[in-house]
């Protein structure tokens, strides 16, 4: 159980007609990725408040990458409307010290295993850098 | 999923592919009793093995597999895969199909898609699912989102490699692997039949156009291109064939055995301007320094967004050359060297070496209905139709509607349309024969 | 291998059973699931935890059914596979022991942790999802499927092919049908056809036929010189206001003057006219509809040249496609040569592209700024079928059919152009950015009019030809239907057209579930493919009716009363209009918001936007996703070892 307790946790907030059945096929390939990486199912992330992002981080959550179906999403209106409350968020979070790294807007389709893998890796990568929220906030302040 | 010795339906559809499964969706969401039958292991047919779709570019698995998931889990609809049709015929009490029942050599219903066996599985065969490209095992899952997530065994290439039974059997976790399956017949009773049985690339196109110089392992098909771009392709990403090199240039032919009264087929095939748009548009974005030619007779970009999306093409660089070209042999290291009349320029014969070139290869029927059911081939080999201008889904035999390839080449857009308007007629059709008794409130 | 008598813990009055599935191997060769059923054991609100190789299986499924039956829990988490292919098994066992289906949450420990991750951590990770998914079926409501009423009746709005097809369609099936035409006639642009490829039947003989069908039959209502005014209400319950009054339109009432004077009977099909079915109305009426679902098959009008393109409307010798299919039916007599008003046609010109696949930069924009980007899909094969005819009819008349490319695909349609190509007609490629240019020939000539042109076959070489006749293969633009867009809300396309939700997903629908789409009012078609679209967006509309009521999904918005302070950010934000409405809230608390289900596709915008998280969409809540975050984030659960 080494290491559960201390790995930064990222969570994953996958569409469940494009990128869920996207995160299964990287399953279905056998295809391995970190461990710390959390996807649960939505209908449409356009449903989160900006609240909801800055409660995760808040919580303890380095990282949070939103999977859509991008453009072709099949909610009327909800994609545009994602996409302007993110960049919101980002407002937010450097107003928190937060790096806007950590959130990250992308479009994951049904068969997109690598660009899964590859957006899980980068988020790693940044979490890696960055540690635990509100710990950059320090490296800035001292810097 | 088990047949049953005989089972009754509303309706039969041959072919789970998207024209299939869409009229087996729209007959079943009105509560009719839907049979599909499916020759391959899993229902899905072309348009699941492709890559991403024109004119949007969204990924064809993402809008094939909810209808193949809603057709599985649907109150209405039973599959039947690995069967096909051996006859079909009329009585006073409406069509009797005959199905032949091709052994899976896995039980389906202990089966859990688990894959063990395929694991275990020492012996490795050419992957056509993945265009050739790449293995697959004697016993697999047929590929990552077939529905039924079930094993099949190919008893061509399994030897049975233990004394008592193979490695499957031994890992198999249900006891699932039946060595004895047999081939098995069964009858199923409908009141209407939807022959949706799609098509397959000229077969021999190849060999007769250019004989010894067309024998070479860059010259592609376009359904092989469709495995190289998909993101769950055989590299995973666009390598050629030959030598795992990332090709710098390629070629499209365009009307390889379509319109081509002497070696190929007489007809537009439909879909193909568009396809190979499609490929030169993602492979510009896969490989952003390659040239990208597509050699064309007319550019048929007809349907809606169509002509759009190849002015975009063209905006992007991918060069159209109106010639249609030969295979004159091998080039330098594997290329393969195109020959054509160079009709917007100067005249006269050229020759360009392409480091992948291919073929937009005609497309046929896939299934002849000769000596199974009565309902008429015509010139073309299609299914003939005796209503084409209104009502191309009906056929001459009663009862019996088609839908999608079955009747001539058409896009997905055009399948899917048709494969709703067969469904209404075979709606209809139900409700005018109806026994009062059964005519819903 | 039960761990049911676990030390009783905090726990709310939810009692959850939670079941692992092995996967025979798949999972537990990778996942501890012994140490996992230990741990779930452990968790806030779960009094069954259970295991098993095969969930899936009868006795998994026997399992679960025993355990919700003997009142040991009340809800489910099944720790397996993919919900995508066991979801519906569990749901429908939970349905099967009396236990509302709803109340199931799937945690996916195979795709997502034994094929994905090995080592500890795979173990670890499993049960971080699993705490989550007890989380959130702790949170978990009863829901039902919601019913909405649906009336059997149909609106079609359009007389042409597509909505006749319709129309004749629906009342087979047993729905009633109100057609609604805006023009005295039926048969739409289809009347204006002679012969029809690719079977050279008579479009009035198909028109005829498909008519009388539909007058004839009791269950359609057909009302002509009929506009739709108004709409309100939501799928199976649409509410529409219908207004007929004596015709306006200059070309209807000049068309009824020569009915008049040929004293054609009502009812008869006529060449390049239609069918009157009835008298026009002579004062104005409104028919109110209530209605379950509307066809749009509203149609297209040829695309009209501005004066001067290709010397249209300067010369009289230029005319359109259409303009030339009536000059040739009318003209029985026949002859070597093609006569226009007398005069002898040696040679004509065809031009095709003319208001199609137009690009910016080259092409001009129209006075309203529009550039028809599109290909209008008929006119190649029609303007083959032209050529044809005329080689037949007078094969002295020499024909030049300049081209882009010749887009003949439909079945039976290359045959044309073999045809005319063997016939003699003179085939000439031009690219877009040097189109034929056609002028008055110079004086002395024998022909009015000269061609020049650039053929890109020959090498470019200059071609002038002198002609006696221009014909424009004229492309498609949708007929004005601003004011049903207007009332309806309906989407437009950048090329105006009427706008499909997908074109592969839902091809024949908008996102208003209940109105669909038919024939060209959604892209150009030929007739064949109009009738197909109208008979697809027919098995859509009779999917819908059929069973007179529809049946929705339960995942809709739902507003908590205790919460709902009537800000209107909801209605605000919710793309659907009359959606969310601000209705008075009881005892007299001010205003607070009300979702219609119906209209609701569960999108949770609405969500996102209030102030006090008093909206919610039902199965899928904030607070349910919070509960699951809070269970990530928490401490890892360490099962006492046995």
């Amino acid at each position: 159980m080494a290491g559960q307790g201390t790995k930064p946790k990222i969570l994953i907030l996958a569409t469940e007609d494009c990128a869920y059945p996207g995160a299964n096929s990287v399953g279905q390939a056998h295809l391995a990725y970190a461990d710390n990486v959390y996807v649960l199912r939505t209908r449409e992330p356009a449903m989160f408040p900006e609240k909801f992002y800055l409660d995760c981080f808040a919580k303890g959550i380095a990282g949070i990458i939103i999977m859509s179906c991008g453009v072709e999403c099949p909610y009327e209106g909800a994609y545009p409307a994602l996409s302007k409350r993110i960049d919101r968020v980002y407002v937010s979070m450097k107003e928190r010290g937060l790096d806007p790294r950590r959130l990250r807007l992308t479009a994951i389709c049904t068969v997109c295993n690598r660009a899964f893998i590859n957006e899980v890796k980068k988020m790693n990568d940044v979490v890696s850098e960055l540690g635990m929220p509100g710990e950059e906030k320090m490296a800035t302040a001292a810097a | 999923m088990t047949p049953a010795e005989s089972a009754e339906f509303d309706t039969l559809v041959l072919g789970a592919g998207i024209a299939g499964l869409q009229t087996a969706l729209d007959l079943a969401d009105q509560g009719f009793k839907v049979a599909v039958v499916e020759r391959d292991p899993s229902i899905g047919g072309k348009m699941i093995r492709l890559s991403k779709v024109f004119p949007t570019l969204d990924c064809a698995s993402c809008i094939t597999t909810p209808k193949m998931a809603a057709a599985a889990h649907h109150d209405n609809i039973t599959l039947f895969t690995l069967c096909e049709l051996d006859k079909l015929v009329r009585d006073e009490g409406g069509l009797v199909a005959t199905i032949n029942q091709k052994p899976r050599y896995v039980d389906i219903d202990l089966c859990t898609g688990c894959r063990e066996c395929e694991y275990a599985c020492p012996t490795f065969v050419p992957d056509h699912e993945q265009g050739g490209f790449t293995s697959r095992k004697a016993i697999y899952v047929p590929f990552s989102n077939a529905v039924p997530q079930k094993a099949v065994m190919d008893p061509e290439n399994c030897w049975i490699c233990g004394k008592e039974g193979g490695q499957c059997f031994k890992v198999c976790p249900t006891g699932a692997i039946n060595y004895f399956d047999k081939p098995s017949q069964f009858t199923i009773r409908a009141r209407t039949a939807v022959l949706a049985t799609g098509y397959e690339l000229i077969p021999d196109y190849t060999e007769k156009a250019f004989g010894p110089a067309g024998r070479q392992p860059n010259l592609i098909t376009s359904l092989q291109m469709e495995r190289l771009l998909a993101p769950h392709g055989p590299y995973m990403r666009v390598l050629r064939p030959s030598d795992g090199k990332e090709p710098d240039s390629i070629a499209f032919i365009q009307c390889a055995g379509s319109r081509d009264l002497t070696l190929g087929v007489p007809y537009c095939s439909r879909v193909c301007c568009m396809y190979s748009i499609k490929q030169a548009m993602l492979l510009s974005g896969a490989l952003p320094m390659a040239d990208i030619t597509i050699y064309y007779m007319d550019i048929r970009a007809f349907g809606k967004n169509y002509e759009q999306f190849y002015q975009n093409a063209k905006a992007m660089g991918v060069e159209f050359v109106k010639a249609k070209p030969t295979v004159a042999g091998a080039g330098e290291n594997g290329g393969v060297v195109v020959r054509y009349e160079d009709q917007e320029g100067g005249g006269g014969g050229r020759d360009r070496e392409y480091d992948l070139v291919v073929q937009a290869l005609a497309i046929v029927p896939a299934w002849n209905p000769t000596g199974i059911c009565d309902v008429g081939v015509a010139e073309d080999g299609f299914i003939q139709s005796i209503h084409p201008k209104f009502a191309p889904t009906l056929t001459k035999m009663e009862g019996v509607f088609t839908a999608g390839v079955a009747i001539g080449p058409k896009d997905i857009v055009d399948t899917i349309i048709e494969a709703g308007a067969a469904a209404m007629e075979v709606s209809n059709y139900l409700t005018e024969t109806a026994k009062p008794a059964t005519v819903d409130a | 291998m039960t761990a049911e008598d676990s030390k009783k813990k905090p726990a709310g009055d939810e009692k959850v059973a939670v079941y692992i599935c092995h996967c025979g191997g798949n999972i537990s060769d990778h996942v501890d699931v012994e140490a996992l059923e230990r741990m779930a054991a452990e968790m806030p609100g779960v009094t069954v935890s259970r295991r098993n190789h095969f969930m899936c299986s009868d006795p998994g499924q026997n399992m679960i059914i025993e355990d919700l039956k003997a009142g040991k829990a009340d809800r489910i988490v099944v720790a397996s596979c993919s919900p995508a292919l066991h979801e519906t098994t569990f749901r429908r066992a939970a349905q099967r022991a009396g236990v509302n289906p709803y109340l199931y949450e799937h945690a996916n420990i195979r795709e997502q942790v034994s094929w994905v991750h090995h080592g500890d951590g795979a173990t670890a990770k499993a049960a971080a999802l699993v705490g989550a998914a007890v989380a959130k079926a702790r949170a978990l409501q009863p829901l039902e499927p919601i019913r909405v009423e649906a009336i059997r009746h149909a609106t079609v709005i359009g007389g042409g092919i597509a909505g006749l097809k319709a129309a004749r369609d629906l009342a087979i099936r047993g729905v009633k049908v109100a057609l609604v035409e805006k023009t005295p006639f039926l048969g739409g642009n289809f009347a204006k056809l002679d012969r029809v490829y690719p079977t050279q039947e008579k479009a009035g003989d198909l028109l005829t036929g498909l008519a009388a069908a539909v007058l004839a039959h009791p269950s359609i209502t057909v009302l002509t010189c009929a506009e739709m005014i108004a709409s309100e209400g939501y799928v199976g319950d649409f509410k529409l206001k219908v207004k007929r009054q004596p015709p306006q339109d200059a070309e209807d009432l000049d068309k009824l003057i020569q009915l008049k004077q040929a004293g054609t009977a009502k009812g008869t099909f006529v060449p390049f006219v239609g069918i009157l079915p009835f008298d026009v109305p002579v004062g104005e009426e409104t028919v109110d509809l209530a209605t379950g679902a509307v066809v749009l098959a509203t149609g297209f009008k040829h695309y009209t040249p501005p004066k001067g393109m290709y010397g249209y409307g300067d010369n009289p010798e230029v005319i359109t496609l259409p303009d030339l299919i009536k000059l040739m039916a009318e003209d029985t007599a026949g002859g070597g040569t093609l006569q226009v008003n007398g005069r002898p046609i040696k040679t004509m010109a065809m031009i095709r592209c003319v208001g199609s696949r137009q690009i910016p930069g080259i092409h001009e924009p129209d006075e309203k700024g529009n550039l028809n980007e599109y290909c209008s899909r008929v006119c190649c094969t029609a303007t083959l079928q032209a050529d044809r005819e005329l080689r037949e009819k007078y094969p002295e008349t020499v024909i030049y059919d300049f081209y882009r490319d010749i887009r003949a695909y439909g079945r039976g349609h290359e045959e044309y152009y073999v045809g005319a190509s063997r016939d003699g007609v003179l085939f000439v490629r031009f690219e877009a950015d040097a189109a034929p240019a056609v002028a008055r020939a110079p004086e002395g000539s024998e022909s009015p009019l000269s061609i020049t042109a650039k053929d890109t076959l020959l090498s470019g070489q200059d071609l002038e030809i002198p002609v006696d006749l221009v014909v424009l293969a004229v492309g498609m633009v949708p007929s004005d239907v601003s004011s049903i867009v207007d009332i309806m809300k309906l989407p437009v396309g950048a090329d105006r057209f009427l706008l499909e939700v997908h074109p592969k997903l839902r091809p024949v629908e908008l996102a208003t579930t209940g109105i669909l789409l038919a024939g060209t009012c959604q892209a150009p078609m030929d007739s064949t493919e109009a009738a197909q679209g109208a008979t697809a967006a027919s098995v859509k509309a009779a999917t819908i009716l059929s069973r007179g009521f529809v049946e929705l999904d339960p995942y809709v918005a739902a507003v908590n009363a205790d919460l709902c302070t009537g800000t209107g950010a909801c209605v605000e934000t919710c793309p659907h209009s009359g959606c969310i409405t601000l209705v008075d809230a009881a005892g007299g608390k001010g205003r607070m918001a009300k979702v219609n289900p119906a209209l609701c596709t569960g999108c949770g915008m609405c969500v996102a936007v209030c102030p006090n998280i008093a909206i919610e969409v039902n199965g899928w809540t904030l607070r349910q996703y919070e509960a699951m975050v809070d269970a990530i984030v928490g401490e890892p659960i360490v099962a006492e070892a046995e």
